[in-house]
């Protein structure tokens, strides 16, 4: 090895180009590391469940089940229920994860090492959930097949694309305010945040995902029409290119806060399990 | 390369008093010069490296990595530091190549320098015959060697070192410090804690003994040593705990 020039810069890339390789370097890792055959049949519980509960109802229903009813069914369990639990189980121990085995230190003390656990971290979740949620979402229409099933399928990816985007996001919060808590904190996010706030019809809803998701849905289903007025309440009215665009800014608020919060987060040694 | 100037750092325990793990401690490490910091559990050691390392904010005073102030400059003190921990933190799955190459990328580093680097640190720190082993079958020594080839992936000129022996043997420990030589014969300024003082005594080129998060002495091993006789004995002199028996 040579003489160790003191100016030199660890990399000859342009801070972006930098910032993009070592995210995607997180992002690989992680994935690598829920490649383990634990994950793997957790992932395949989660893809088989909505499928099964949609196959346990179409064989209850005596009198065949409505087809709007059956497309309910599948966003609660998919969008909804498959997402929320994917990404409790792959986002909220982005930090406690480093800390538990002693790994963080080495992270934290490389040129935006933090920003990259985040956002690498962020990117393994949504690929990581997003494909169990996809592949839940074709088993269940397996099982109930439903008018125009191409069409359906076209619309809960977008939904389940939203869905681990802007969750994901919102869990990023929790996991690096309180690492050690996230899980329980994440839920209560969940719970506070998106299924008390968002269904408030209040300004309040606005900063939910839960409300674009649900007004994605009416407007994609081309459901508005038929909407019982009280239910109304319930559904953003702008088109649906505004629904996305609210779940990136707020995508975009909330990691931002993430990475500036973890930037300056300081673990005694003590933390570390 | 590292200066250390009054440095505090206060904690604030769990009910609410104030830990003062760092009162007031200075030092400097030149390059193409090894410093051993010696101290109990519990004597500020870790929290030091730790505000060197960029991972702890300093309540006052400061610290400078290869004249980077880690408050105002921490991506330049990072970009110039190595640090290695007693944990390893060594991912089970990966292998030492895959490892490096993890980490050289969160320095931003191409594929290209990257072979090379790894090449080359294969062949400094002996890795040849495990690099392609995943870490989870690896000995604790050659897990420390790659903990190592880690830290020295961007090539830093400073390296920071907290009890890197802690889980090693005697012949782990030799083979650590042989390399540290090499490390510091080109140039690098190291600085590492440990309280294995008989393994460090003909090693280091100065020690710094801390105690109650303040330098209860410092200087080479002949000076520290003088009329005591043995380094653990002027150690214990230091910290006031009696002589060894």
């Amino acid at each position: 090895m040579s003489v160790p020039d003191v100016n030199r810069a660890d990399s000859d890339a342009t801070p972006l180009v930098a910032a993009v390789r070592s995210t995607l370097a997180v992002a690989a890792f992680q994935l690598r590391r829920l490649l383990s055959w634990q994950r793997l049949v957790m992932a395949a519980l989660g893809a088989i469940f909505p499928a099964a509960v949609m196959l346990a109802v179409r064989r209850t229903a005596r009198l065949g089940l409505d087809d709007d009813l059956a497309v309910l069914m599948l966003y609660a369990l998919v969008p909804e229920a498959v997402c929320m639990l994917g990404l409790l189980v792959t986002m909220c121990p982005v930090v406690a994860d480093e800390l538990e085995r002693g790994t963080w230190v080495h992270v934290a003390v490389r040129p935006g090492g933090r920003r990259a656990l985040l956002l690498g971290t962020y990117l393994a979740a949504v690929a990581w959930t997003g494909a169990v949620a996809l592949l839940a979402m074709l088993l269940s229409l397996a099982v109930m097949p439903l008018p125009n099933p191409l069409r359906v399928a076209g619309i809960f990816t977008g939904l389940v694309a939203i869905s681990v985007f802007g969750r994901a996001a919102l869990f990023s919060l929790p996991a690096v305010i309180m690492p050690k808590r996230a899980l329980v904190a994440s839920v209560a996010a969940a719970l506070v945040v998106e299924y008390l706030a968002g269904f408030l019809p209040a300004v309040v809803n606005q900063a939910t995902v839960s409300l674009r998701l649900r007004s994605l849905l009416v407007a994609w289903m081309t459901w508005r029409q038929r909407l019982p007025v009280e239910m109304q309440l319930l559904v953003d009215p702008q088109p649906p290119w505004v629904q996305i665009a609210a779940v990136a800014a707020l995508v975009t608020v909330l990691l931002t806060a993430a990475a500036v919060i973890l930037e300056f987060r300081q673990f005694p040694p003590s933390d570390e399990i | 390369m590292i200066e250390v100037d009054n440095l505090v750092k206060h904690y604030r325990a769990g009910d609410g008093s104030v830990v003062r793990a760092v009162d007031g401690i200075s030092l400097a490490v030149g390059p193409g010069e090894m410093v051993g910091l010696l101290g109990a559990n519990g004597a500020g050691k870790t929290t030091t490296l730790r505000v060197l390392a960029t991972l702890l904010a300093p309540t006052a005073g400061t610290a400078r990595v290869a004249g980077c102030d880690v408050i105002r400059d921490p991506l330049g003190a990072r970009r110039r530091l190595g640090y290695v921990s007693a944990t390893t933190g060594v991912p089970d799955r990966l292998t030492a190549r895959e490892i490096m190459r993890s980490y050289g990328r969160l320095h931003g580093m191409g594929e290209g320098d990257l072979d090379r680097r790894i090449d080359r640190l294969v062949g400094v720190l002996d890795l040849a015959n495990f690099a392609d082993r995943p870490a989870g079958r690896l000995s604790s020594g050659q897990r420390q060697r790659v903990s190592l080839a880690r830290a020295l992936i961007h090539d830093p000129p400073t390296l920071v070192l907290d009890e890197p022996t802690n889980a090693l043997d005697v012949v782990g420990a030799r083979d650590l410090f042989g390399l540290l030589e090499s490390l510091r014969a080109e140039g690098r300024a190291i600085l590492l804690s440990t309280h294995r003082l008989h393994e460090i005594e003909r090693r280091c080129d100065r020690f710094v003994i801390i105690h109650g998060g303040r330098v209860a002495g410092q200087g080479t091993a002949a000076e520290l040593i003088g009329p005591h006789g043995s380094l653990e004995q002027a150690f214990f002199a230091a910290i006031g705990a009696g002589a060894a028996p």
